[in-house]
């Protein structure tokens, strides 16, 4: 695969539809989110250039019946992306997606609402800015942890 | 997001002791990491076209002194290549940033390793041609395909995506395995 189109250039022009993942931005995104407290373990796999990141919340933000709760991160060097968080509950889960991708029943930008994140979504718009729509996203699940404990 | 169902709420003596979450760092600063570098990193990387140096200060939010030095820097380092000089401008180089991660998977893995990754990844990009019945992704128009096939635009997508990546991939193990022969003596022995 030398010598053609450069797989690195999301400019060349010989690039098709869709992107492959941005192993570089999935990488800036693991090393911003490992550490901090929300997460018991971020993890990157294939460790070398990831499909996606997976981070996964510390258990102490929730109450007993929830046994998992986890942030899936996938974006593409056409800054398509698709953020997917899930929880395992005692005797239910709970999905809900944030996309940016062609679709065929919505608009590129829409979400897949809770409680099994149904296709359909809606349409809506995303922040312009990564950071702006990983910040959006965290504060969201943020106000649904902080809901289990003042509902 | 909707907010969970009641039956899945904490408890009377769950809410005695609640998360702290007002002590968390706030989501704004975790998502931007924690030093002007990386504020600069940030505006850089997205720099796919060029910029000058007062609009890589605007998408960093810092002045233009600071952005003239780690541009200064990241030329240095490779990160960028100056385009213009008056003005001058810059964009991302893609070239060292593969070079980067080609010299990541050299550290890490041996050549027997490399050599087995390289295989599965093969055989993956090689699954989705022949699923695509095609030789490149650049051949699939993925609504035409969705159509073809009756399967949803967003199926075809993730496949289409997944087929890149793993092509990415294997070009970055063909380079790792290929720069073997060229000299950078010591580095790598077998497990």
């Amino acid at each position: 695969m030398t010598g053609g189109a450069d797989p690195d250039d999301p400019t060349d022009p010989t690039a098709g539809e869709g992107a492959p993942a941005d192993f570089d931005r999935l990488d800036t995104i693991a090393e911003r989110l490992d550490g901090d407290d929300r997460f018991e373990s971020v993890d990157s796999r294939p460790e070398f250039a990831p499909d996606r990141v997976t981070c996964s919340y510390d258990l102490g933000f929730y109450p007993e019946p929830v046994r998992s709760a986890r942030l899936e991160v996938a974006w593409f060097q056409n800054g398509d992306f698709s953020l997917h968080y899930h929880e395992d509950h005692d005797a239910s889960t709970f999905d809900h997606r944030w996309d940016r991708h062609p679709s065929d029943h919505n608009a590129r930008d829409h979400v897949h609402p809770g409680p099994d994140a149904p296709t359909p979504g809606e349409d809506t718009v995303h922040p312009t800015d990564w950071r702006d729509v990983l910040a959006s996203v965290l504060h969201e699940i943020q106000r649904r942890q902080r809901a289990f404990w003042t509902g | 997001m909707d907010e969970p169902r009641a039956e899945l709420t904490a408890d009377a003596d769950e809410r005695a002791t609640p998360p702290a979450f007002d002590e968390l760092t706030p989501v704004d600063e975790v998502v931007r990491g924690e030093r002007t570098r990386d504020d600069f990193l940030d505006a850089v990387l997205d720099a796919d076209d060029p910029m000058t140096v007062g609009e890589v200060a605007d998408a960093a939010g810092h002045g233009t002194d600071a952005a003239r030095e780690y541009l200064e820097w990241f030329e240095r380092m490779g990160i960028v290549t100056r385009v213009t000089d008056s003005p001058a401008t810059y964009r991302r180089n893609p070239s060292y940033l593969r070079w980067r991660r080609v010299q990541t998977l050299r550290e890490r893995y041996t050549d027997e390793e490399l050599v087995d990754l390289l295989g599965t990844e093969r055989e993956r990009a090689e699954t989705y041609a022949g699923e695509f019945d095609a030789d490149s992704p650049d051949e699939v128009a993925i609504a035409d395909r969705a159509s073809d096939d009756g399967r949803s635009v967003e199926d075809v997508w993730a496949d289409v995506s997944a087929w890149r990546t793993s092509r990415r991939r294997t070009d970055l193990l063909e380079r790792a395995l290929k720069a073997e022969g060229e000299g950078s003596a010591g580095r790598r022995r077998a497990v």
